[in-house]
């Protein structure tokens, strides 16, 4: 291993915890903004979660100079150059998204206008284009799972050009996560189920693909620990505040973790499945991990076997022969995922989704092989590897 | 003393080694895109024109090969008609060298943040695999081996040699062509 290098980045400060989003005033202060736009979508904003921000906000003197509630599950270049002209029109300083991974995305694509200037997102897609910080963003999650309040990269479709456009900057990324737990609370069964198993993908993944690094790894065993232990609290008891924090604390520490260390072939098979059968990507995630992980094993067997110790405990961990973890890690993953059918019929095989055909199998395959995470899987794929673990992973 | 005269001619030597691979592998790649069907079939879904670049930064080696129409590549030497759909950069020449001298496999390269693409991921997954069949062409199985993730199981010996000497051959005209027009 005389070749191994790795690098790991992430300069978000990330305020957690009770009481949370009281701090956003005095951070905001703290980067001279002032006349703050929040960018969120109708669906926050009919579950009253912007009431608590603004509330926040208010009482220490700091006026919300715009909202803007218009975000839609796929946000688009259009979307953004309208909130960018909002954000012009009404002079204000910095963003505030507050949402899932479509919020978050939007307002990265918004700061990079607004900081930028222009109207034309195109001329800033791909790797490292931007040059410069962008103006004061901070990001309040509403879902556990994405991670993207700690991911530098976005993702907007260009409606005129049918096309979806990367972008891809370490100034994407949020001066501050705020992860409140009044956030999640109301997160209603099924979603709170299948983000947290996006968490549980995004640290499973960065911890054995090839990219996995020492840092990345502390972050993803500590967020499989927290999955693991609070998701099925949280599925019997909703307003555990406490349980919620800690799923959205996982969400943010495995996006730390995938976002240094990359995900693999459950990745690139749940965005396949998602753009051709619009099924969620959470949903996704949770559907293909162990059947990916089946098909990883020999060459994940050390790394996949410690993980035992977090999904299932010291004890078992201890009882478990060292020949045997890696088994029993995935046999622990089949557990959790029966219990959350139970629960709220979270799908475990494509047949179970309704949504999708058998003959689609094919579409996906080929276009799971394109995707980027597959790049990072530690087997190489072929179309026949990927059409097998669909098979699988139909019935 | 020693080290300061040895230096400067490691690192000439690397260069050297650095722009001849990738000539070797310019070359290659229009050969392998004509002969192997796995090849072709991958370049086929490029679109018609796409040009392809892998360089060292900030300034150094290049090879850019463009693909012409029906899955088959031209070597265009190291400089482009046009900005390029495709960059995959290394970003420093001991880099290039690691993975050009088979020490480190290209999806390690990657994975350990070696090189960075510029373009669409999609068409860098797929010019990836079409360089780790390249690789496992015009390597000996050992070195291959180490050079990609998996040595292709459907490249059976027969095939392998048939194929690798008509690379060569092709390689080797290619060459003796470029010579004769300089
Ligand atoms: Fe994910």
């Amino acid at each position: 291993m005389t070749n191994k290098y790795y690098e790991f980045f992430c300069p978000v400060k990330v305020i957690a915890g009770k009481s949370a989003l009281e701090h956003i005033p005095y951070e905001l202060t703290g980067l001279a903004a002032k006349r703050p736009m929040i960018v969120t979508d109708k669906g926050v904003r009919a579950a009253g979660l912007l009431d608590p921000v603004i509330a926040a906000c208010e009482e220490s003197g700091l006026e919300i100079v715009s909202i803007y509630d218009d975000v839609p599950p796929d946000s688009s270049t259009s979307v953004v150059r309208d909130i960018a002209g909002v954000y012009r029109q009404e002079k204000c300083d910095s963003i505030i998204a507050v949402g899932g991974g479509s919020a978050i995305d939007t307002g990265k694509a918004v700061n990079i206008l607004v900081s930028e200037g222009g109207n034309d997102l195109s001329k800033y897609t791909g790797a490292g284009v931007l040059k410069h910080p962008l103006k004061p963003f901070f990001v309040v999650p509403t879902t556990a799972g994405t991670g993207s309040e700690v991911t530098a990269v976005a993702v907007i479709t260009d409606e005129s050009k049918g096309v979806k456009l990367p972008f891809s900057s370490s100034f994407l990324l949020p001066n501050a996560a705020i992860i409140d737990p009044r956030m999640t609370l109301t997160l209603p069964a099924h979603i709170t189920a299948a983000t947290a198993m996006d968490a549980m993908t995004h640290a499973t993944e960065a911890f054995t693909c090839m990219a996995k690094n020492p840092l990345s790894d502390a972050y993803a065993t500590a967020a499989i620990k927290k999955i693991s232990q609070s998701l099925l609290q949280v599925m019997d008891n909703p307003k555990d505040a406490e349980g919620r924090l800690e799923l959205a604390q996982a969400s943010t520490m495995a996006g730390i973790a995938f976002s240094n260390s990359m995900v693999g072939l459950v990745h690139a098979l749940g965005h396949a499945t998602g753009a051709i059968c619009h099924l969620p990507h959470g949903l996704c995630m949770s559907l293909y991990l162990p059947y990916v992980l089946e098909f990883n094993l020999e060459d994940i067997r050390e790394p996949l076997g410690e993980l035992l110790l977090y999904l299932e405990g010291p004890e078992v961990y201890a009882n478990t022969p060292a020949s045997r973890r890696a088994e029993a890690s995935i046999s622990a993953i089949r557990k959790l995922r029966d219990q959350l059918y139970r629960h709220c019929k979270l799908p475990r095989t494509l047949k179970e989704t309704g949504k999708v055909d058998e003959a689609q199998l094919d579409q996906i395959a080929e276009m799971a092989l394109d995707d980027g995470s597959i790049m990072f899987n530690p087997k190489e794929v072929t179309l026949d590897d990927a059409k097998a673990v669909l098979r699988r992973a139909w019935a | 003393m020693l080290t300061k005269r040895i230096q400067p001619m490691i690192f000439q030597a690397r260069r050297l080694y650095v722009e001849v691979m990738f000539q070797v592998m310019g070359r290659a790649l229009q050969a392998v895109s004509e002969v192997d069907k796995t090849v072709n079939k991958e370049a086929a879904a490029l679109p018609d024109g796409f040009l392809f670049e892998m360089m060292v930064m900030p300034d150094g080696a290049r090879l850019i090969v463009e693909h012409t129409g029906l899955g088959r590549f031209k070597y265009h030497g190291d400089s482009a008609p046009r900005p390029v759909d495709l960059s995959i950069q290394f970003k420093h020449i001991a880099h290039a060298f690691l993975v050009l001298s088979f020490q480190e496999k290209t999806s390690v390269a990657f994975a350990n943040d070696r090189m960075l693409v510029d373009g669409d991921i999609s068409y860098a997954v797929r010019m990836t695999r079409v360089l780790n069949r390249l690789e496992s062409f015009i390597l000996p199985k050992l070195i291959a081996e180490r050079a990609v993730k998996e040595y292709p199981a459907d490249l059976g010996l027969p095939e392998k040699l048939i194929s690798a000497a008509r690379i060569y051959l092709k390689v080797a005209t290619n060459f003796v062509e470029t010579v004769r027009a300089s």
